[in-house]
């Protein structure tokens, strides 16, 4: 009884099934290994100044473009420039991480107030949700081409552009779901209490909302991955010499017929990547679905 | 008689329908409440009655303010709390609480039982620290749970006892007024017993006065002190509960209690007096709304609304021959329903019983 009125609210909200939610994660085996996987990845990418074997910008000409899975030191071969892509992979996946990380985050926090402000102040819905319409009319891309052009090539304008393409996106999942935790007696409850609105948005509305919009967040992380990798390919992101997985499949792009790997590497850890988000948000979905569990 | 702790006067609930995306315009109005009158005195109960999608629920949002209204007042202890600033509306709303109808859909259920019992509490500024504490454990043995209970999830309790937390929500800042919405309709018949039982008995403790919205006649029958019955937003009869069940006045009135199941082959069913659906509250029908299903219907009904008029001290209804009309033999049936003498001491037993059998558990609880 202590414990439970003094316990702070975000225990009280992971609390109930989280143990279950884990549980159930490990009960699916794809789900499993994508979990696996993506765990690994973290760990590698957040290590990588420690245990890449070599500095990622080091060039060496006479050691350029060594085939993959020959040499013991060189795991992955080297590039056009002779520098060991196994530790550019570690970097690479380092940023491209946080560059997702970031870019969801950003437009995850702004997407989910939009849409939860909507949902609750009808009469700003159409207005905001008609801005939201307007910005999800433009594809990613097209964001990070025209601020690229304002700002110059590099990582801040992608994150940038990333992040307005996600909001759109999260205000329409965190405003369908607010708009079926609206019609719930407890918010009239908690109206009923005499609690301001601001209250009943924090502890009412968005801990309720927050498994969808959760498991969208998943979904989106590897989209998010994979147009960044794009943006970067087209050269807008990462400049070389930085290890960026789209940057690194960029530049192994001219030098696809005689030393593939270059390319194929990045490409495959990105696609990787992406897939394993993909599995995972699927079966989140499947288990944070509140049909299926309350 | 004990002044009124709740008067609504001419209230009002248009709910408006409007058409077209771009330049919308109001193309009609659901009457949800069309301009209905009551009292509820001090420590009474006034039981709302009526079929589903008559304005019940709305009335009762509407007494509390969780929904606007379209025109009228509404008066709790003299106050009308629609002329109230959101400031002023939410410390009035200490006075005045409510109960749904669905236990599962009115508890939060990312907060324990100890935090939503606290919530009120906090907010009214009633309780802190240590004496929150305790007065969340007694309110918690006041419903019939216990205080380990507080540290649960609402997922975790069966629908009887997600009802008792409802009400010991409700109760929290001991309010005067109660709209129960319901409460006992998603719930099992002898979990009905239970929660009426325990309604009955707070009301007699803490003086509450409680606007009981149901459609269960046998339940209003046990709880109320008077009757309201609505029909398509309107209020067409209200009168006190004895009055209400031997003499009915108005058709609706005697339609509804017919169809109540009696037990007994004997009592002659009165189903089928009133057919067909509830007409739109879009659009109602002229006159008095009950014509169209009225077995009684005259030329007049058609043309002329009936007043809400005082046929005697207390008895008000709203049928232009409400004194014509007689009582149907289906609803005095029911009124001296022959039960067997065997029976009778048959359910005196079964009674006792369950009582010992209540008083035990109540016991062990606490």
């Amino acid at each position: 009884m202590t414990a439970v009125v003094a316990a702070p609210a975000a225990a009280a909200v992971k609390a109930p099934g989280r143990r279950s939610v884990v549980r159930r994660l490990a009960r699916d085996p794809a789900a499993l290994l994508a979990s696996v996987f993506l765990a690994a990845v973290v760990l590698a990418a957040l290590l990588a100044p420690w245990i890449a074997p070599y500095d990622p910008f080091y060039t060496d000409p006479s050691k350029g473009m060594r085939p993959p899975f020959e040499d013991a030191a060189y795991f992955f071969g080297t590039d056009a420039q002779g520098r060991d892509i196994l530790s550019r992979l570690l970097y690479g996946t380092r940023l491209t991480l946080l560059m997702g990380l970031v870019a969801l985050t950003m437009g995850g926090i702004l997407g989910t107030a939009v849409g939860i402000v909507a949902a609750f102040y009808r009469r700003v819905d159409g207005l905001l949700m008609r801005v939201m319409d307007v910005l999800l009319s433009f594809p990613a891309i097209l964001f990070g081409l025209a601020i690229a052009a304002i700002t110059g090539p590099g990582l801040s304008p992608i994150i940038i552009a990333l992040a307005i393409a996600t909001v759109p996106l999260l205000a329409r999942i965190s405003r369908s779901s607010a708009l079926v935790i609206m019609q719930q007696d407890y918010i009239d409850a908690a109206r009923a209490v005499g609690l301001v609105d601001g209250a009943i948005i924090w502890r009412y509305l968005l801990p309720n909302c927050l498994s969808s919009i959760f498991v969208f967040s998943t979904l989106r992380f590897g989209q998010i991955i994979l147009i960044g990798a794009a943006l970067s390919f087209l050269g807008l992101g990462a400049q070389p010499p930085t290890a960026e997985l789209g940057t690194m499949a960029a530049n192994g792009r001219d030098f696809l017929f005689f030393a593939p790997h270059i390319a194929t590497i990045p490409s495959l850890t990105i696609f990787a990547i992406v897939l394993a988000f993909n599995v995972l948000g699927d079966a989140l979905r499947d288990i944070l679905d509140p049909r299926l569990r309350y | 008689m004990a002044p009124p702790i709740l008067k609504v006067d001419r209230l009002v609930k248009h709910f408006p329908v409007t058409s077209g995306i771009v330049i919308s315009k109001q193309v009609g109005a659901v009457k949800a409440v069309d301009d209905i009158s009551f009292e509820v005195r001090s420590g009474e109960t006034l039981a709302l009655v009526g079929e589903s999608g008559c304005g019940k629920s709305t009335t009762g949002r509407l007494v509390l303010r969780l929904l606007e209204r379209t025109s009228g007042h509404v008066e709790i202890d003299g106050v009308d709390i629609f002329s109230l600033d959101r400031q002023a509306l939410r410390k009035k709303r200490r006075d005045m609480q409510i109960i749904f109808q669905d236990p599962y859909a009115s508890l939060n259920p990312r907060m324990t039982v100890g935090d939503v019992l606290a919530e009120p509490l906090r907010v009214h500024e009633v309780a802190s620290g240590r004496a929150l504490r305790e007065r969340v454990e007694e309110l918690l043995r006041v419903v019939g749970l216990a205080p380990y209970h507080a540290g649960r999830y609402p997922h975790e309790f069966s629908g009887g006892q997600r009802q008792r937390i409802g009400i010991a929500r409700a109760l929290a800042v001991n309010p005067r007024l109660i709209v129960c919405d319901e409460p006992v309709s998603a719930l099992d018949v002898s979990i009905q017993a239970q929660v009426v039982n325990l309604l009955q008995d707070l009301q007699a403790k803490y003086g509450l006065s409680y606007l009981f919205i149901a459609h269960d006649l046998a339940v209003v029958k046990h709880i109320s002190d008077r009757v309201a019955v609505m029909y398509l937003g309107k209020i067409v009869e209200l009168t006190d509960k004895t009055t209400l069940y031997a003499n009915p006045r108005h058709p609706y009135t005697q339609a509804l209690l017919s169809a109540i199941p009696v037990a007994d082959p004997a009592v002659p069913h009165g189903r089928g007096i009133i057919q067909g659906d509830v007409p739109s509250p879009l659009n109602p029908p002229s006159g008095c709304r009950f014509h169209t299903r009225c077995p009684h219907v005259q030329d007049r009904c058609k043309a002329e609304e009936p007043a809400f008029r005082d046929l005697a001290p207390g008895h008000q209804v709203a049928c232009h021959f409400a004194e014509e009309i007689a009582v149907p033999d289906t609803v005095r049936a029911r009124q001296s329903s022959q039960i067997s003498d065997a029976y009778r001491r048959r359910l005196a037993a079964y009674e006792t019983k369950q009582a010992r059998r209540q008083t035990a558990v109540e016991e062990t609880i606490s």
